[in-house]
């Protein structure tokens, strides 16, 4: 007997462009990916968009409360019970899906994950990870990407190995490198939450001490790069300015002048090839580290296409055992 | 009127919520529950932090919503609530009739 298709929770409530970016992404995910779909959202919204019959690998769930992107998060969690957001979470923890994914109030996913899915042992606050894209090369690990504006040496220790589990998982690294994001690469270099956490990290496997914010979407210098997530927000932020900066330029360059126009017509279609690497839509979004049960993030602006990415990528961790590894990661390590 | 809301308990005071208190923000916080004495500041003394303090209060809403219908922690008052003291005072007195329907 073929073994039954992953089922992901899907929130067709949240995100800029919900609820059409996201119906669309969870259809198209339900008929090429073999991957069951619970759909949650106001039905009377949704319907109209989804076609009748629904897909077999789709399932509508009716929930009535909405979280807005901008609400407080924790507030929200608690009063609207029956949100998209909430009832994902639930379904999760209850066993009616194996993953979900929402590109929602990131705030109010982390506390609905947590307070639904629970933190697992050891770990006092979950963690965003980000894929960073590496041209050429699977991506690097960001960890935190900003679910905790402060942190510990403890945390930055559990992030480094729920970290390396995750890269172990998710890209099948059998050693995956990981590295303390500083303002030097020497072991004194940084504050002292920078340099009391090297301390600690040199118990974890594949530590490569301290890199720099120039080391991102490079190959060979960690796999997995470890920070605070207030640091962790700022980096990859400068980054995504950077990239639309740098395309600007690019662009206005090509559209200088008849040569230069000319000339794009030749190379603008090999650019934008090559830019896909950095299309966040098709990253598949963040994944949060420590809660029992797999939990990604689409990105606010998701489109259909980052909803089947972000889908992808659930099932992708389900398959792998990703929560399971990081469990074990940390669980080893106490 | 719901007909079968009524169930017989036995009244909470203060020393059982302490303990209900103390098992539970033992196991959300991994910590040993002789630090979470009376005058235990969560933040400062506990390091919780706020979804911690959440966690704690849907575990006591649904382990205590089956003795007191309806029980409910508004979360207005939690900004009120800095001590275990001040925690286990409220509850007390919400169980006692202000937090819901008292069964």
């Amino acid at each position: 007997m073929a073994d039954a298709p992953c089922t992901v929770a899907v929130d067709a409530m949240g995100g800029d462009r919900a609820p059409g970016e996201i119906v669309a992404g969870a259809l198209e995910a339900a008929t090429t990916l073999g991957v069951r779909i619970l759909l949650h959202g106001r039905v009377e919204e949704l319907r109209p968009l989804l076609p009748d019959p629904l897909p077999e690998l789709m399932t509508l769930v009716d929930t009535r409360d909405v979280i807005a992107m901008d609400d407080e998060p924790l507030a929200a969690v608690r009063k609207q019970k029956d949100s998209s957001i909430v009832v994902c979470a639930r379904a999760v923890r209850d066993g009616a899906a194996d993953a979900m994914v929402s590109a929602g109030n990131t705030g109010a996913v982390t506390a609905a994950a947590v307070l639904r899915m629970k933190r697992f042992r050891g770990v006092p606050s979950p963690a965003i990870a980000v894929p960073i894209p590496v041209p050429g090369h699977h991506p690097q690990v960001l960890v935190d990407a900003g679910a905790v504006v402060d942190a510990s040496p403890e945390r930055l220790l559990l992030y480094a190995q729920m970290g390396g589990a995750y890269a172990r998982a998710r890209y099948g690294l059998d050693a995956p490198t990981i590295g303390l994001l500083s303002n030097g690469e020497e072991s004194g270099k940084g504050d002292d939450l920078r340099r009391r956490s090297y301390q600690l990290l040199h118990s974890v496997p594949g530590f490569v001490g301290n890199v720099e914010g120039s080391d991102f979407m490079h190959a060979g210098r960690a796999d997995v790069i470890v920070t605070d997530g207030f640091t962790g927000n700022v980096a990859l932020k400068s980054m995504e300015g950077a990239l639309r900066s740098l395309a600007g330029v690019v662009f206005g360059v090509l559209d200088a002048t008849p040569e230069t126009r000319e000339a794009a017509t030749v190379i603008t279609p090999r650019l934008l090839e090559a830019a896909q690497v950095y299309d966040p839509d098709l990253t598949g979004g963040a994944v949060l580290l420590g809660v029992d049960g797999v939990c990604v993030i689409s990105h606010g602006n998701s489109s259909a296409r980052a909803v089947v990415s972000s889908v992808q990528l659930a099932a992708d961790c389900v398959e792998a055992g990703a929560v399971r590894r990081m469990q074990e990661a940390v669980a080893n390590a106490r | 009127m719901p007909a079968e809301t009524h169930v017989e308990h036995t009244p909470l005071g203060p020393d059982e919520v302490l303990g209900l208190v103390r098992e539970r923000l033992a196991a959300i916080l991994e910590i040993d529950e002789d630090r979470i004495t009376l005058d235990a500041r969560f933040v400062e003394d506990l390091e919780a932090d706020s979804l911690a303090l959440i966690e704690l209060v849907e575990e006591l809403e649904e382990e205590l919503g089956e003795r007191t219908v309806g029980f409910h922690v508004d979360d207005e008052d939690l900004a009120d609530l800095h001590t275990v003291r001040e925690a286990v005072d409220y509850v007390v007195a919400r169980l006692d009739g202000g937090g819901g329907a008292t069964s």
